[in-house]
């Protein structure tokens, strides 16, 4: 073992350097050697995979951004460009399309998973609270993205959104013009979404993200509620258990 | 007591960490494989919607064709819908306009508060106090129990919750609303079906029906919107009111029928009129 | 107090800084009313941020008293030599920090502010409609409608397309009297269709106008149901006021279509009809009763 170590030691000096100067290698040991019930179940792999689908729309957003127009002259045929011209063009696009959907019916099952399990309860409330603007968020995107196809059902989709906004007492005809850059809608508002959907949103989705991962490594996992070996032992002994039957 | 709970469940939070600690296993590997097998197929499914959606596109596959030299999108609808629609026309008479899926819940709410007063709990109160209670989930339920069958409340209302938005997303899918252009299509099926082929008359009186807005309000033969509750008309004729009595009821409903909310069609002319008098006395049920 | 204490006495909140975003806001609110409220709102927050300061600065000065003298405690002998008679009413760290937020702040609002007045601004600034010419008013048989698209801005191109459906009502004293109907359901802006048949083969063009002639009884809209009459008045529905209305004016014998605005209900019909007017709002939006009053200032256009 140790004439293996020894062996192969050379191909260790990049990661030792990198952690004696940034301390990063004990940071991901930590996150992939820590523990976690031994319990847990597939209906847990369901966080993981929405980050997955969110990765997915990260990765062909930036690549379809660099086809893309965001003109309402040219944001037309620039996507017919990309679904039927290009190399796997249409592939890219249809990720990006399909995915949306993908990453949203993930973040509605990962939501019910949490609170089926109850994992929503002390401590992990701001867990929570962080994933249901997660969620917001994320059909904010789902929007804001419908728009720039730029053909009628985008058209009009939004058109309907932006006067849901406009609805809103006393603000809401002020968000609705803000949001389409002026009176009606006009050549500034596919540009406008455009920003939204693929700098304001998307960075505030990751930053929040991060926050979400930090509080699920902080706080843990919780095991399955009807596991028999369930990590924190049994509810039994909760004061006023049998008083109250709600919740 | 509230002091008791809060000691209680912190205990418990020092118990679970303790019991990982002791009983747990490492992330890595065994929960990360399950996660990455689930991440294997979130792609794979994501790719093979991808790949569906572009090749049973029918035709070239490009969701264009050509109709006299203009291009159009018309029929070119694969398992999973069109690859585009036609291009953004703000001055449109003739597009119903639809969301994404994942907002047919939404869209289905709009379709609920059909009453003027109401429409501000569609769009913005109902919604708002929605996402409010979302946020509000961990303070409104403090106990510890996290057994489903030790939370009947809870249960109960995620149940109905998933139900009702099923019920939204699928009712958002299904409404359909009656356009001139797709009904005129059904023309021939009423004509066969009622048995007035034959009568010239009858048959423009049926087109015009189909166009001008009567299926907004009726339904004939299963088509049309029963939405805002007018009488279905399949049968009309049976009742023998005869030509004269339709066409003074078509040019002001109100004064033939006290109280009825329907509008009146006089600016179609006597001529379309009496068409469309032919049509609803030649409508004595499906034969 | 805990005379143990070694943290300073924290101040109790104060109201001058409410007064003070109260300031901003009317200045704000002024930004797209009138000027004249812009210069209410920096007066209010001039005199707020003022009283702000000097409270603040009062503050400090007993903080930092109360903490020097409680550093040793009642019991305390105390320091052998007495405190020097005048003390620093500023000591240097204080004035650190204050400066660092305060340069910190100074930069933060030299790049957001006009960052924000740039994301904000232009949706409401030089807003408005310019006249269209529809062409001759021949072309506008009497009591009919007519299907008018045309391109309300053509250097903005199709987004800009506009959708009207205009009826001339014949001669008004002796101005002719047009009803001219945005395609716009007051509910959530979905494209009205005509309640009728529309008579595509006789249509005419001419630069970016097309006018086809119609035969509608009414309007509805196939978003969420809502039925209007020819008046645009609304029958059933969910929709909260007429249907919109473009102003017109004739110039040579043409017809040009101008601003749309709002209409809450109208009696009559035709050139005859009395039209309850007000200004153009957001669909969704009540125009009269007490839901109107939700909806209290609009944006300017």
């Amino acid at each position: 073992m140790s004439n293996q170590r020894s062996k192969y030691e050379h191909l260790m000096y990049p990661v030792d350097w990198l952690e004696e100067r940034s301390g990063l290698v004990g940071g991901i040991k930590y996150f992939l050697f820590r523990k976690v019930p031994g319990d847990v179940n597939w209906f847990q792999t369901l966080g993981a995979a929405t980050l997955t689908a969110f990765l997915v729309q990260a990765t062909t957003g930036v690549m379809l951004a660099m086809y893309y127009k965001p003109d309402a002259k040219s944001a037309y045929p620039s996507i017919e460009h990309i679904t039927n011209d290009l190399f796997a063009g249409w592939l890219v696009r249809g990720m990006h399309r399909w995915g949306a959907s993908v990453f949203i019916i993930l973040m509605f099952m990962h939501m019910g998973r949490v609170f089926l399990f109850g994992a929503y309860k002390y401590p992990r409330e701001l867990t929570w609270i962080v994933g249901v603007i997660l969620v917001a968020l994320g059909l904010a995107e789902g929007f804001t993205g419908y728009l720039l196809p730029w053909d009628q059902t985008a058209y009009w989709a939004t058109t309907v959104g932006i006067n849901i906004n406009g609805t809103a007492p006393f603000l809401g005809p002020f968000i609705a013009q803000f949001l389409q850059g002026g009176e009606f809608i006009n050549a500034d508002t596919l540009s406008r979404f455009y920003a939204i959907h693929m700098l304001l949103l998307p960075a505030m989705i990751a930053g929040l993200i991060g926050l979400h991962l930090y509080l699920v490594i902080r706080l843990g996992v919780t095991s399955p509620p009807w596991s028999k070996e369930a990590a924190g032992g049994s509810n039994d002994s909760e004061p006023g258990a049998d008083e109250e039957t709600h919740g | 007591m509230a002091e008791d709970r809060r000691v209680f469940r912190e205990r418990q939070f020092k118990q679970y960490k303790s019991d990982v600690k002791k009983r747990g296993k490492p992330f890595y590997p065994y929960v990360m494989l399950h996660d990455s097998i689930m991440s294997l197929m979130v792609v794979g499914v994501i790719v093979a919607l991808a790949t569906i959606w572009k090749w049973t596109t029918p035709g070239d596959h490009t969701g264009i064709v050509m109709h006299d030299g203009v291009a159009s999108t018309e029929g070119t609808s694969g398992w999973l819908g069109k690859l585009n629609d036609d291009p953004a026309d703000p001055g449109t008479i003739s597009f119903t306009p639809r969301p994404d899926w994942y907002f047919y819940f939404l869209f289905y709410l709009l379709r609920i508060f059909k009453w003027p007063e109401s429409v501000i709990l569609g769009t913005i109160g109902i919604p708002t106090i929605c996402v409010l209670l979302l946020i509000a989930i961990p303070f409104l339920d403090t106990r510890a129990e996290r057994r489903p069958l030790h939370r009947p409340v809870a249960m109960v209302t995620g149940v109905l919750v998933i139900f009702s938005m099923g019920m939204m997303t699928y009712r958002g899918a299904t409404a359909k609303e009656s356009l001139g252009s797709e009904l005129l299509g059904k023309v021939p099926v009423w004509a066969q079906k009622e048995g007035f082929a034959t009568n010239p008359k009858a048959v423009a009186g049926a087109k015009l029906f189909a166009v001008a807005g009567c299926m907004n309000c009726h339904v004939y033969l299963g088509s049309g919107a029963s939405n805002l509750g007018a009488p279905e008309l399949t049968t009309e004729g049976a009742q023998h009111r005869g030509i004269l009595f339709q066409v003074e009821h078509l040019k002001c409903p109100s004064c033939v029928t006290k109280g009825s909310p329907m509008p009146a069609f006089a600016s179609q002319g006597q001529a379309n009129l009496t068409l469309l008098a032919e049509f609803l006395e030649a409508s004595q049920g499906p034969k | 107090m805990d005379p143990r204490r070694k943290t300073p006495h924290v101040p109790g909140p104060s109201l001058w800084p409410v007064g003070f975003a109260i300031g901003v806001a009317v200045a704000l609110l002024g930004l797209v009313v009138r000027w004249q409220i812009i210069a209410l709102g920096i007066v209010i927050s001039l005199v707020f941020g003022i009283l702000w300061i000097r409270d603040a600065a009062g503050r400090r000065g007993i903080t930092e008293t109360v903490e020097v003298e409680s550093e040793y405690g009642p019991g305390h002998p105390g320091p052998t030599i007495p405190p020097p008679s005048t003390r620093e009413k500023y000591p240097r760290s204080v004035f650190l920090e204050l400066s660092t937020l305060g340069v910190g702040g100074v930069i933060g609002g030299l790049v957001t502010l006009p960052a924000l007045g740039f994301m904000i601004g232009p949706a409401f600034l030089k807003q408005g409609v310019k006249d269209h010419d529809l062409g001759p008013v021949e072309n506008f048989p009497q009591d009919s409608f007519v299907v008018a698209t045309y391109m309300s801005d053509p250097a903005q191109g199709e987004v800009s397309r506009r959708t009207a459906f205009v009826r001339y009502n014949g001669l008004l004293g002796s101005q002719p009297s047009f009803t001219i109907i945005s395609n716009h359901c007051v509910h959530l802006g979905c494209p009205v269709q005509p309640n009728g048949p529309v008579y595509d083969k006789q249509s005419k063009t001419f630069g970016d106008v097309t006018l086809i002639p119609a035969k509608p009884s009414g309007f509805g809209c196939p978003c969420h149901g809502g039925q209007y009459d020819s008046e645009g008045n609304r029958v059933a529905g969910p929709p909260v006021r007429a249907l919109d209305r473009y102003s017109f004016s004739i110039r040579n014998g043409h017809l040009f279509v101008g601003a749309p605005y709002s209409v809450a209900k109208v009696e009559g019909v035709g050139s005859a009809a009395k039209i309850h007017k007000s200004a153009y709002s957001y669909p969704g939006e009540q125009a009269d009763g007490v839901e109107s009053w939700l909806y209290p200032i609009q944006p300017p256009n």
